[in-house]
């Protein structure tokens, strides 16, 4: 009885081995599309409430207008509202003078600001969660 | 499609936690009555692993997640097999896993924090060579290498430990790219691997230094060195041979095992007996017998492991190896720092010719040496010290994503 189990189980096991290694494989393949990514894309990207992804380039505008690089329609944005650029290896924030203030973390900023991951940016009545690309999944829990 | 790599992970690690229950609950049949001892080390073991990995991932923000699930998925296959051998040894066993977590934990964190001091390497390699001086002056003889500091019950190997220090002394030495003493670099690396032949730990003394000679390698790209380097070690295992007694039973017992069938080729065949056993398939946990091969809850677990999982699972465990070397080697790739990612190969090449060394003994693809399989065999220093060098590897990936955002 034990041995005809255990003649079972083996394949079993063999199976859930090989789906672990299965979902290793699509890890990779999930690496390979990152290291492949657009080369002006930074890695970074502002990810707003309702869920839509803005990946950020080495520099980019926010505002109204619709020669913004992020272009977001809400009357609290000024047309040119805020700067996004690259410095070194992280992202610089700074507010165009618009009229209703560009806030990281609560905090209203008058200065150039360093982004860090998962800092949060709030233009107008917009909120912002600043990201890494790979980081992605984690901030949004699990999907199983 | 980076949205689905939570998923994935979490696809992973519920996997390992059902071979454990599915193999546990094998185990806990195979008693006569039944007991439910084994079953709750499956629980156990799914316990440790899920607080580990939540714990871990809550702690540090942007971890390679991939590191610790593999180390995992090898160490419960690693459990299973030493319930299957000896149960007492699994109770042990599994609590040196929970503190190889915490240790994972731990070292992730101090290396992420790593603020660059201008540490001398010579501090690491007096270090090296204390932690290598130890057991020869107050050490205990096992299994052939006098490799073992006893204290009290609990017995430690400060080589495990030296293999770090030895990779910071490396990685600090060879920074900049170039080599200021070509000839002092040599000595201090021939002295290292002296003391560990030393202590007749021969197996160690070649991962040591072939580790240095890639490390050589990798930061100057010198042909020459490296050449010379490979020569150099072709010439010490001749020598060993005809010097050392203990090489050339294990290298006779490589090139014929069927000379010697009881004597010194008995682990060797008893090894090859087991794993043609296995077949594809395997005979199926429980049903095979690994007590007949020496040394099985240490060196030969690869052996018993092929028994019972067949080619199919020992396939699967080395490119469970494959891949955790490929994370490894990805992180040093991705850093810029050269220290940390000279720390961070060093430590992949360590690892990886650790696995090949006893993986290829086991298989007489090269002579036996009596080093562990990471995470797999049985002994708390080198499962504790494995989690460690794969927390320095995530440390050294988070601590870049630090600078990254801090500038």
């Amino acid at each position: 009885m034990y041995e005809l189990l255990v003649q079972a189980a083996k394949f079993v096991l063999i199976g859930i081995i090989y789906y672990f290694l299965y979902n290793f494989l699509k890890v990779m393949v999930v690496d390979l599309a990152l290291d492949k990514q657009n080369p002006g894309e930074t890695g970074f990207y502002l990810e707003a409430d309702d869920g839509r992804k803005y990946p950020l380039f080495s520099v980019n505008t926010i505002g109204r207008a619709s020669d913004s690089d992020i272009v977001i329609d809400d009357p609290f944005l000024s047309s040119k509202h805020a700067l996004i650029t690259k410095r070194g290896r992280g992202m610089l924030i700074q507010d165009l003078n618009s009229t209703n203030g560009t806030f990281v973390n609560g905090k209203r900023i008058k200065k150039p600001f360093r982004l860090k991951e998962r800092d949060e940016v709030v233009l107008g009545d917009k909120k912002f969660t600043f990201l890494r690309r790979e980081s992605h999944g984690i901030k949004n829990g699990s999907h199983l | 499609m980076e949205l689905k790599m939570e998923a994935i992970y979490n696809k992973t690690l519920s996997a390992t936690a059902l071979i454990g229950f599915i193999a546990f609950l094998l185990l806990s049949l195979k008693t006569s009555p039944f007991s439910p001892v084994p079953i709750y080390g499956a629980i156990a073991f799914a316990a440790i692993m899920f607080t580990g990995y939540f714990l871990s991932n809550s702690l540090l923000y942007g971890q390679d997640s991939a590191l610790f699930i593999l180390a995992c998925f090898i160490t419960e296959l690693g459990l299973i097999m030493l319930y299957r051998i000896d149960p007492a040894v699994f109770m042990k066993q599994i609590n040196w896993f929970a503190l190889g977590v915490l240790a994972f934990i731990l070292s992730s964190i101090v290396v992420k924090y790593w603020v660059n001091l201008k540490i001398n390497p010579l501090y690491f390699f007096a270090i090296t060579v204390i932690l290598l001086l130890l057991p020869l002056a107050f050490g205990v003889e096992k299994g052939g290498s006098r490799s073992w500091i006893q204290i009290a019950e609990y017995s430690f190997q400060p080589s495990e430990l030296a293999k770090i220090t030895f990779v910071l002394f490396l990685a600090g030495k060879l920074k900049d790219g170039r080599i200021d003493g070509v000839l002092r670099l040599a000595a201090e690396i021939l002295a290292v691997a002296g003391l560990l032949a030393m202590a007749r730990d021969l197996g160690g003394a070649m991962l040591f230094y072939l580790t240095a000679l890639a490390l050589v390698f990798a930061a100057t790209s010198r042909w020459d060195l490296t050449a010379a380097g490979l020569a150099a070690s072709a010439a010490a295992s001749v020598l060993g041979y005809f010097l050392f007694g203990h090489v050339r039973v294990r290298v006779e017992a490589w090139l014929n095992p069927w000379q010697d069938v009881p004597g010194r080729g008995y682990q060797i065949v008893q090894s090859l007996f087991a794993i043609a056993q296995g077949g594809f398939f395997g005979t199926g946990l429980g049903l095979g017998h690994p007590e007949y091969i020496p040394a099985v809850a240490t060196d030969f677990i690869f052996s018993a492991f092929s028994e019972e999982f067949g080619f199919l699972g020992a396939a699967a465990l080395i490119i469970v190896y494959f891949l955790l070397v490929y994370r490894g080697i990805k992180i040093s790739l991705t850093v810029k720092n050269s220290f940390l990612a000279l720390a961070a190969l060093g430590i992949v090449t360590l690892f990886g010719l650790q696995i090949f060394t006893i993986i290829g003994g086991v298989i007489k693809l090269i002579p036996m040496t009596g080093v562990t399989l990471p995470f797999m065999s049985y002994g708390g220093s080198s499962m504790v010290m494995s989690f460690i060098s794969l927390g320095i590897l995530n440390g050294i990936r988070l601590n870049e994503r630090r600078q990254e955002a801090d500038g």
